[in-house]
């Protein structure tokens, strides 16, 4: 027995040392991490976030894949919970060896990952959602190490969207209601600053916990607040219960409401005829041929338009982590840091979303050419911080199915920047 | 404001009762904690809502209420569901522990277990999101400065109904004096040719069914959550203790009071932190009168 148990060990010994570094040369297919809820208040949004990473990669992998392999999405479900996120982020980086992470819906996850994980296993983090200006912060103070980006633009262009839709609609003295968490009270204090800029007054402001099953008090207290209108920072089921105890208590119906709230089943959990005075905000897509490209490679593939938080985001998030994953020298963290913003040298060549767009980008890279990936979300460059400055809409509901109101572009948004004095 | 808090309390507080009412009658009856209790309002509620899906809804809806006539139907198919749950739960664990003789820990125990699989089993077959018989929205109508919806009201009445019902059954009928004798003294019961197992399943049937209706009841003002019953369970327990173990009025009683002292809690607590009233109550109760309100 004690033979055997020997002999069994010493056989294991050689895998144990070199296990690792055989499957490092072996690795095809190269694995990719992907945070995202995929259940929970957020798993309405997260689950098309998630088919959209994925299509990134198939688009990637019918280009001829990274480094002669096919990428894997290895995805994980956070739940909407920073616990759990870690746990996932953990495991990709320490079991599965990723050497990227994508995704990462929630700016409360992606902060506890980006202190407690990424930075320290010197993993890059492509976040496609997480918008809070903590991360701006943390970066500035060289907490992040340059490990952190994302592709979408940080929440205060989404302050100085909800205060353009407001004031624009002449609500003068607007009641919050916002989620009690880092995003949302980071959020509030933009909009409090912005809202005051453009002359208007919040009422006053409510917060409420996420994922309980009735919000009357919380509607009772800013019904008491007497607006003129209320701005609801909500995740969407969350958000649409508030939404129907707000209307069914007598609530006016100027609502403006986040980008999380931009879709359907929002409209079909209130109903259509209580939002017809209703607007709200989002990260706009910039008009263009990439764009263009990434809208008709998801309709091809889903049969719908991509309209919805983090679609375009999250394919550019993947696609430009896949291309940096190519530039790199090797497969580790600190190289597809770096190389993230090769591929987004301005005298590169233009590499678009879509599959055929993605091979003339891994191919130029591959001859050792420069290129410059324009995404889904139109041209963007990480600043020092990671960070994307963005554009913003404004949306409306006509007749029960969400439409555009106005676009907020690139100089406006700036010119507004200096105006609220960020 | 403060008419407002104590009106949306005694809505909530109606729901808490007829749950409360469950628990002591469980207490007193069955002798043990029965921390499974409040699954019967999930799988009652969900039960409803099996109903309601496969008819397509609820009907038109009936003058100010969301809800068509298919609802009363709906509720019968939850009542049904949370008897049929409580008598196979009585069937294949209770009765054997009772048999062997187990302690009140044990079947503590047991409650806990079959509350995970009764939970799981709801969120297996229905998914995690929040359910609606009807997605109708009420408009609230402004009763003397406050804001009540007829849903509420009704959620009230049926609430009224069902308790005197309840009375009825434990003065007036033969399986009610049986109920009464067994939370009594169990052997003398049995002395005088009761039969404490079948009034052991009444008891089970009847527990379960109010259960089964305050679910039903808070699916139907609130929103179905296979998490409910969890989230309901402190309450309820604090309703019971607080009426004093083995009162129906005081079940009765202490719901309401849980429920206004919970809504009250917002003028001087941050709304998030509602959910330790109950825990609070409880506390209390242990401390200054353990044997609550009304109790012997």
């Amino acid at each position: 027995m004690t033979k055997r148990l020997l002999i069994a060990l010493v056989g294991a010994l050689p895998l144990l040392a070199f296990g690792g570094e055989a499957r490092a040369q072996a690795a095809c297919p190269h694995k990719l991490g992907a945070v995202i809820p995929l259940t929970g208040p957020q798993g309405p949004i997260g689950k098309p976030i998630a088919d959209t990473a994925q299509l990134a990669i198939e688009h990637v992998n019918a280009a001829g894949g990274v480094k002669g392999c096919p990428i894997e999405l290895v995805l994980r479900d956070d739940t909407g919970q920073p616990t759990l996120g870690v746990d996932a982020a953990r495991y990709l980086v320490d079991v599965q060896k990723t050497p990227a992470i994508v995704g990462v819906v929630g700016s409360g996850i992606a902060l506890a990952i980006v202190s407690s994980v990424t930075t320290a296993a010197k993993v890059p983090m492509v976040s496609c959602c997480a918008v809070t200006p903590t991360l701006t912060k943390m970066a500035e103070d060289g907490k992040t190490e340059g490990y952190f980006f994302r592709t979408i633009p940080t929440s205060r262009v989404f302050a100085v969207a909800h205060a353009v839709a407001t004031t624009d609609r002449g609500y003068k003295n607007p009641a919050v209601i916002y989620v009690n968490n880092d995003f949302g009270s980071t959020l509030l204090r933009d909009l409090e600053k912005a809202i005051a800029a453009l002359g208007g007054k919040i009422a006053g402001a409510v917060p409420y916990n996420e994922n309980q099953p009735s919000y009357r008090t919380e509607v009772n207290q800013a019904l008491a607040l007497k607006g003129d209108a209320l701005i609801l920072i909500a995740f969407s089921q969350d958000g649409a219960t508030i939404g129907r105890e707000w209307i069914s208590l007598g609530g006016t119906q100027n609502l403006v409401l986040h980008n999380t709230l931009r879709s359907q089943d929002f409209i079909n959990a209130v109903g259509a005829r209580f939002l017809g005075k209703a607007a709200g905000i989002d990260n706009a897509q910039v008009a263009g041929p990439s764009v263009d490209a990434f809208n008709a490679a998801f309709k091809a593939k889903f049969n719908r338009d991509p309209v919805g938080p983090g679609l375009h985001t999250v394919y550019d998030s993947a696609a430009v982590t896949a291309l940096a994953m190519q530039q790199a020298r090797a497969l580790d963290g600190t190289a597809i840091r770096d190389a993230l913003r090769l591929v987004q040298d301005a005298a590169g060549e233009v590499v678009m979303p879509g599959a055929e767009g993605l091979k003339k980008g891994l191919d130029a890279i591959k001859a050792g050419r420069k290129v410059r990936y324009v995404g889904a979300t139109g041209p963007f460059g990480f600043d020092k911080n990671g960070d994307v400055s963005g554009p913003a809409l404004v949306w409306k509901i006509d007749d029960g199915k969400l439409a555009t109101d106005k676009v907020i572009d690139l100089e406006q948004m700036a010119a507004l920047f200096r105006r609220i004095g960020y | 404001m403060i008419a407002q808090l104590v009106v949306d309390g005694l809505l909530t507080g109606a729901v808490i009762a007829l749950g409360a009412i469950g628990v002591t009658l469980g207490l007193a009856i069955l002798r043990f904690a029965n921390f499974g209790y409040a699954e019967f309002a999930t799988v009652g509620g969900y039960g409803a809502l099996a109903a309601v899906l496969a008819y397509g809804g609820t009907g038109a809806p009936l003058g100010p209420f969301t809800f068509g006539g298919f609802m009363a139907v709906a509720l019968a198919a939850g009542l049904a569901a949370a008897g049929l749950m409580a008598l196979i739960g009585d069937w294949a664990v209770f009765r054997p522990l009772r048999r062997r003789g187990a302690g009140p820990l044990v079947l503590i125990f047991a409650s806990f277990g079959l509350a995970l699989v009764a939970r799981n089993l709801v969120l297996l077959a229905f998914g995690p999101q929040p359910e609606y018989y009807s997605r109708e929205i009420q408009i609230a109508v402004l009763l003397g400065g406050v804001r009540v919806m007829p849903d509420q009201v009704l959620v009230l009445a049926v609430a009224g109904l069902a308790l005197a019902a309840l009375v009825w059954l434990l003065r007036r009928t033969r399986i009610g004096l049986a109920m009464r004798a067994v939370a009594e003294n169990p052997a003398l019961a049995q002395a005088c040719a009761i039969d404490p197992e079948a009034a052991i399943r009444a008891t089970w049937l009847v527990t379960g069914a109010l259960g089964a209706l305050a679910g039903t009841l808070y699916g139907l003002t609130v929103q179905l959550r296979p998490e409910m019953g969890a989230n309901l369970l402190l309450p309820l327990f604090t309703a019971a203790v607080l009426g004093g173990v083995g009162s129906v009025p005081g079940a009765v009683i202490g719901g309401l009071l849980v429920g206004v002292a919970e809504n009250l809690s917002v003028l001087v607590l941050p709304t998030s932190y509602k959910a330790i009233i109950p825990f609070l109550i409880m506390l209390a109760c242990f401390l200054l009168r353990p044997k609550g309100l009304f109790g012997r």
